[in-house]
């Protein structure tokens, strides 16, 4: 059973010294925060380990956590800032080999994709499948704002960029999911003809 | 100018003034290309609020929760220590030097300084090193002093460590 308390008081909590509190944090902010992890990492081995690592990171700087935003845009900012990092680093350790399992990748997965067509699947399962092709910002403000409970004020503290540019990516992230939601859609109803 | 895609999705956000959501309430109901785009958006915009999120292991938050008690345990002892304490031995040894300093000017015979040198002066008695390392305060405080010594060689030695990630 998750805490009733507020997060500000399950800090509050955890900075005393109650480290069951900051387990219920987790408990109540895992979710959102590995579906974040996974829009970077596109598996669910990486998006643990981010994810994890995020909440970890969280716990050493509760300290620094003024209380001037809400906990999950701070959370959701740290989460980016480590989802970045994460990718980065995996840029650099790209190699030949790892040029090829991505293609191994790819394969896997319009192979996955083929064998699902037969299945009758919801919409929600295209909607998923379309944000899992988008570029991870796009993937990202998506998220946050149909799940984060985040206003676009907030996104920008996220992201750490301007109000303005948060609602122009928003828009052009939009725009980008449907076109590709709609040619996922036009390909299965072409296979079924 | 704004085309109507993007007015619809500022209408559907809750973004714009009053008037510019009534006028765009107007076109939906009157303009059929509004009406239309607007339904696609809105089932568009349903869709995406429905959407479901994915969970974690079932050991998560345990995982989590051990990583963060291992390294609680492993902590080093120079973080549980609060640097006012630091500062507080530090000044009690500047104090200490100060007031000895103080002390051997305050004792000293000037008179007995004369250009040729430093005369000691006649009632001047050195205590023997024999009577100082028997002195048990005096082993305390070397005692004391090497611990600093050793805590101050560790904080070195990791400082000298590579840093790792956050």
């Amino acid at each position: 059973m998750q805490s009733k308390l507020t997060d500000i008081e399950l800090i509050e909590q955890t900075l005393a010294g109650n480290q069951s509190a900051y387990a219920d944090l987790v408990k109540r902010h895992q979710r959102f925060v590995f579906t974040l992890a996974l829009r970077f990492t596109k598996t669910r081995e990486d998006a643990e380990e981010v994810a994890q690592d995020c909440f970890i990171k969280a716990y050493r700087s509760l300290q620094s956590f003024s209380g001037n935003s809400k906990f999950t845009t701070w959370l959701y900012s740290i989460v980016y800032t480590t989802a970045m990092t994460f990718l980065r680093k995996r840029r650099l350790d790209t190699s030949s080999i790892d040029d090829e399992s991505n293609l191994i990748q790819v394969e896997n997965r319009n192979a996955a994709f083929e064998n699902n067509m037969a299945e009758n699947k919801s919409r929600s399962y295209y909607v998923n499948q379309a944000i899992e092709q988008l570029m991870p910002d796009d993937a990202m403000i998506i998220t946050l704002f149909y799940k984060g409970e985040q206003s676009l004020e907030e996104i920008a503290v996220a992201l750490g960029i301007e109000p303005n540019n948060v609602k122009v990516k928003l828009f052009r992230a939009r725009q980008r999911l449907k076109e590709k939601l709609e040619r996922n859609l036009k390909h299965e109803v072409n296979e079924l003809i | 100018m704004k085309n109507i895609e993007e007015e619809l999705w500022n209408y559907l956000d809750g973004l714009g003034s009053e008037q510019e959501r009534e006028r765009i309430s107007q076109l939906i109901a009157t303009d059929k290309a509004y009406q239309q785009q607007y339904e696609e958006l809105l089932s568009f915009n349903n869709e995406l609020e429905s959407m479901e999120l994915d969970a974690p292991p079932m050991a998560f938050t345990y995982n989590v929760m051990e990583t963060i008690r291992t390294e609680e345990a492993s902590k080093p002892l120079k973080a549980a220590i609060d640097n006012r304490i630091i500062k507080g031995i530090a000044l009690f040894f500047i104090v200490s030097i100060l007031a000895l300093v103080g002390m051997a000017l305050a004792t000293t015979n000037w008179n007995s300084v004369t250009a040729g040198g430093l005369k000691m002066p006649a009632d001047l008695h050195l205590p023997s090193l024999k009577n100082i390392f028997n002195n048990t305060a005096l082993k305390g405080f070397v005692f004391f002093d090497t611990v600093l010594a050793l805590y101050l060689f560790d904080g070195y030695l990791r400082r000298r460590k590579p840093l790792g990630d956050m």
